[in-house]
């Protein structure tokens, strides 16, 4: 599959499990369905974009910048949103966007026209 | 001599006739004149039932390495070797002394050393029973088995030496057989000489030729000696197999 | 005649030395003894350049038709074939200058370096395999690495003479099989002190005293080889659980990593609220 579908489908993946892992901090409970989508949203639109620049350029290291990057806007975003729990909110969400990041590098098919790989 | 050269013998091209030249079971020919082989094997000989050719050709290669084996294995004096040495071929020229050598053990130069050990030792333990008292007296060998070598290399020396100088006597016979008599004298003062050997150019102007002539009487000269040293080795093999080994210790 | 000892020494060296009168080669020296022939330095003085002469000492014409029909990068190239003025058949081939591999294990390679002479090697062996030309005699003696880290593989078609036995087969017929076998002693003299355990399997399948519990071909060798050097697991070698984990580790690492760290930040967190 391509590398865009690869992220999109990591990226709700790891997006629904962050989110999940509110069910930690009981008062964010009883929001957990919000939480869940949003979080799956926000991996989602990550994954898009890691998958489109991975299509571009080939590299691991940058990947995981780029991913990370917008992993840490994102998450602003929806902190922002909430006025409260940046902290619980971007750093997780740095670090599951680096991991995003990585495995639209590392798996799923690069576009033919794109320079000869190993 | 005129010959062609070697690019016209590629093996690709080349008619069936040369392939004589490679296979040492046929003439070992040179590459100028295809060359009939007169040297009947040891082993024909025997079979042939005439002991006397086996004899004959047995002797002429291994009689001085046996006695010289004889005298540095066994201490013997110069008559003892002698006696024992006579006594060896006579007895050895039973018909079943070639037929139970199994080449694919050792080569027929190692079996015969072998069964000249047996013999001697066979026969010293008989005549030390017949003496009274003891011991054979015996003489210090002689000065070339003083040296360090064991009986063993010195039975191997012997008989490449008896090797070339029988090549050598076929060698001077098919110069003076085919009017050559030039290029064995070249090839006699420079090749067999023992101490100083002189310069191309002395030959050239001794002999009135050219220095270009002398290396290639020379050359011819060697190549003439390899086949006959090679046919002289195919006469006391018994098979390619054989016959290759010894070739590979013969030159080195 | 009755020969001195210098005479009879003078005389088998020079009626040994080929004589090249005739040919456009001229004799420079011995290099060494291979096989069923004798190799020399030689100068072909219409292209003037040097070469190497392999002069057969005895019915090997085929020897030679064999070698000139492979061409690969890992087998010399012969230039020329033919037959001396004094009836022995040579050939003519390129002069490599370089360390044979005995040697070359002197100046103390890399693994990674020692593989890739394995694998160039195995790679010349399979493709002549498919020529159906046999090695028979592949040992340390007849592999050579050149100037520019080129590997070549020599001595092809030739009959085990009997001074190689630790890299000789134990098979009845020498084929294709026990060529591998002799890869595989190959792979094993190439190893360092403490190998890692799956090359060393690898030697011992390719060395299994039954020919049909061998690789199946040189290729096989070979990417099981290649499987070591990726990370993956190899056909040889049967791995403890824990060296599995830990392999799947290395090769994931960046992964593993960064989870650790989504991990650790999750508790850190955690941590932290409860301050």
């Amino acid at each position: 599959m391509n590398k865009i579908v690869v992220g999109l489908v990591f990226g709700l993946i790891l997006g629904a499990i962050d989110g999940a892992t509110a069910w930690f901090y009981p008062e964010a409970r009883s929001l957990m369905g919000g939480i869940l989508v949003g979080s799956s949203i926000k991996g989602m639109i990550v994954g898009l974009s890691s998958g489109w620049f991975a299509r571009k350029v080939e590299s691991t290291k940058w990947g995981v910048v780029v991913g990370a990057v917008l992993g840490l806007v994102f998450a602003y975003l929806v902190a922002a949103m909430q006025h409260e729990h940046y902290l619980e909110i971007m750093l997780p969400g740095f670090v599951t966007g680096a991991i995003i990041g990585f495995l639209t590098q590392a798996v799923g098919a690069k576009p033919a026209t794109s320079s000869a790989a190993r | 001599m005129g010959g062609a050269h070697a690019k016209d013998y590629d093996i690709n091209t080349r008619p069936v006739g040369y392939y004589r030249c490679l296979d040492p079971d046929t003439a070992i020919g040179g590459s100028q004149q295809p060359f009939p082989s007169t040297q009947l094997s040891l082993f024909e000989a025997a079979g042939s039932g005439q002991p006397s050719d086996a004899l004959e050709r047995l002797s002429a290669l291994y009689w001085k390495p046996v006695y010289r084996f004889i005298r540095a294995r066994f201490r013997k004096s110069n008559e003892d070797a002698k006696d024992l040495t006579q006594g060896f071929f006579a007895a050895a020229l039973q018909r079943d002394f070639f037929a139970r050598f199994d080449p694919a053990r050792a080569s027929f130069r190692t079996y015969l050393r072998m069964a000249v050990e047996r013999f001697a030792a066979s026969e010293h333990a008989s005549a030390n029973r017949q003496k009274r008292g003891g011991d054979v007296e015996f003489e210090p060998a002689d000065a070339q088995a003083a040296a360090a070598d064991s009986p063993e290399q010195i039975f191997e020396r012997e008989w490449q030496r008896q090797l070339f100088g029988l090549a050598l006597d076929d060698l001077r016979a098919h110069c003076e057989a085919s009017g050559k008599r030039l290029q064995f004298e070249i090839f006699e003062a420079y090749d067999l000489a023992d101490s100083e050997r002189p310069s191309y150019g002395d030959l050239a102007a001794r002999h009135a030729i050219a220095e270009t002539a002398v290396t290639n009487h020379l050359a011819w000269a060697r190549r003439m000696l390899r086949q006959f040293v090679n046919e002289r080795l195919r006469g006391s093999t018994a098979g390619q197999r054989e016959l290759r080994q010894e070739m590979r210790r013969v030159w080195t | 005649m009755d020969l001195s000892d210098s005479v009879l020494d003078h005389l088998r060296h020079v009626a040994a030395l080929p004589d090249l009168s005739g040919t456009r080669y001229e004799m420079e020296s011995e290099i060494g003894r291979g096989g069923m022939g004798v190799v020399y330095a030689a100068r072909d003085l219409q292209l003037d350049r040097r070469v190497a002469l392999k002069v057969l000492d005895a019915a090997l014409a085929d020897e030679a038709r064999l070698i000139a029909r492979l061409e690969h990068p890992a087998i010399v190239p012969v230039y020329e074939t033919g037959i001396l003025p004094d009836g022995r058949a040579f050939y003519a081939m390129k002069l490599v200058s370089g360390v044979r591999l005995d040697h070359y294990l002197d100046g103390a390679p890399s693994l990674a370096e020692r593989l890739r002479v394995i694998r160039r090697a195995g790679e010349a062996l399979a493709f002549a395999h498919t020529r159906g030309v046999i090695h028979r005699d592949l040992k340390p003696q007849n592999v050579m690495v050149g100037e520019f880290g080129e590997v070549y593989v020599m001595d092809w078609g030739v009959e085990a003479v009997a001074g190689t036995p630790a890299f000789r087969a134990p098979d009845a017929r020498l084929d294709q099989r026990s060529d591998i076998y002799a890869l595989g002693a190959l792979l094993r003299f190439m190893l360092p002190a403490s190998p890692p355990p799956a090359l060393r399997a690898i030697a011992a399948k390719a060395m299994n005293p039954d020919p049909a519990a061998r690789y199946a071909d040189a290729t096989a060798l070979l990417a099981d080889i290649e499987r070591f050097q990726e990370g993956q697991a190899v056909d040889a070698w049967a791995e403890p659980l824990w060296h599995r984990l830990r392999r799947f580790a290395s090769r994931n690492a960046v992964l593993l990593w960064l989870l650790a760290a989504y991990a650790g930040v999750k508790l850190l967190l955690f941590f932290l609220r409860l301050f």
